[in-house]
């Protein structure tokens, strides 16, 4: 699936799409800050965090052919929350919802923090907790971030300048 | 993969590297005594439909480059979501292409035939199809058939419930066309026997 990062999706359609998106690419000290008491839950793996290689494709100026840019390193993990109340019996584990994490590069505490963060944030009520303390932060920093490459890449933009040729010159020349 | 699908996941393997080994173990030693039966080490989360030792033959078994094909009632259920989520295996929707076939116990009707199935070339009989087929029990006591062939040392007895009727002449055909010819796992909840195309099966008053 191709998907632009840099330019900012007029109406997300899927919020767990943009949540997902924006853990990815947290730094760890906010994701530890923002799940807090969280990052300590031993989670219920499905699929321990492992490490990979993913090609990534683009598509030139955004809508041409599809050509491969490049390997890129990917950890991923799926896990289940531990219930909350630890007598809960087995068939209710199945109703603890279940994160997903796909991260650039090889941190597994970054996929592991960010499928647990995946899975807290599809319950409404964690949902309205972690969306002031955890995305808030993030997308002012992944903003932060775009601003500064922006603001980076304006120092070294050109504007040329055509000077328009005199007209009145050019036509003494031919009279004389 | 569905969203829904994914909330009613299960892990696979306790641990994959010993999981895998061990199953593994358990294929070869079903396919080199053919008619053994090979109980299962079920160190792993399970699927609820499908039996568990056809699922944990195909979890070890399987990965990205191999097609697996299912029948209907086990594509459906979450036993083809969780095989797809743990292996990364291609399911495939016609029988004749894919490389491993699970087939659900109690729909034998539905079945294909296995002289239908990839049957590899005398150049390259490594490429047939392996058949994992759920059956209702295993007995090595009641000898309703005799195996014969290489692997056993004389003669090996087995009785087998659950199996389409006509069986033992789609194995006879099977047989016939070695090197040719699919090789065949019959599983139960918990145990797993091998049938490799080179295993005769004759009645028991025939032997």
């Amino acid at each position: 699936m191709l998907q632009s990062f840099d330019k900012p999706a007029t109406a997300p359609a899927n919020p767990r799409a943009e949540w997902m998106a924006l853990l990815a690419r947290a730094p760890l000290p906010l994701l530890e800050q923002g799940l807090a008491d969280h990052t300590q839950s031993t989670p219920q793996w499905l699929r321990r965090p492992e490490t990979g290689l993913m090609m990534v494709q683009g598509r030139v100026g955004g809508a041409g052919e599809k050509f491969n840019l490049g390997e890129m390193t990917v950890t991923r993990c799926a896990l289940r929350l531990a219930p909350a109340a630890p007598a809960t019996p087995d068939p209710a584990l199945k109703d603890t919802p279940v994160g997903v994490a796909y991260v650039m590069g090889r941190n597994h505490r970054h996929a592991q923090l960010a499928a647990v963060a995946d899975a807290l944030l599809q319950t409404p009520a964690e949902w309205a907790v972690l969306e002031q303390r955890l995305l808030a932060p993030l997308r002012a920093h992944v903003q932060a971030g775009q601003t500064r490459r922006h603001a980076q890449a304006q120092t070294t933009k050109v504007d040329f300048l055509t000077v328009a040729r005199e007209a009145s010159g050019g036509d003494e020349e031919e009279t004389s | 993969m569905k969203a829904q699908a994914m909330q009613s996941m299960v892990a696979g393997f306790d641990n994959e590297a010993f999981g895998s080994q061990a199953v593994f173990r358990v294929a070869l030693q079903a396919l080199s005594h053919p008619g053994q039966i090979i109980t299962m080490p079920m160190d792993a989360q399970l699927p609820q439909h499908g039996h568990g030792a056809a699922a944990l033959l195909l979890l070890g078994l399987l990965d990205a480059d191999t097609t697996v094909w299912m029948s209907e009632s086990l594509a459906q259920s979450d036993a083809a979501a969780w095989l797809r989520f743990h292996t990364g295996c291609p399911c495939v929707s016609d029988p004749h292409e894919a490389q491993f076939l699970w087939l659900a116990h109690g729909q034998a009707s539905n079945w294909p035939a296995l002289a239908s199935l990839r049957q590899g070339s005398d150049a390259y009989p490594d490429q047939s199809a392996t058949c994992v087929i759920e059956v209702q029990s295993l007995q090595t006591s009641a000898p309703a058939w005799v195996l014969q062939g290489p692997g056993i040392a004389t003669q090996q007895t087995l009785q087998v419930q659950g199996l389409a009727s006509d069986f033992q002449a789609q194995w006879a055909d099977n047989h016939g066309r070695f090197p040719q010819g699919v090789d065949v796992f019959l599983a139960t909840p918990t145990q797993v026997v091998g049938l490799p195309r080179t295993t005769r099966i004759l009645n028991s008053q025939e032997a």
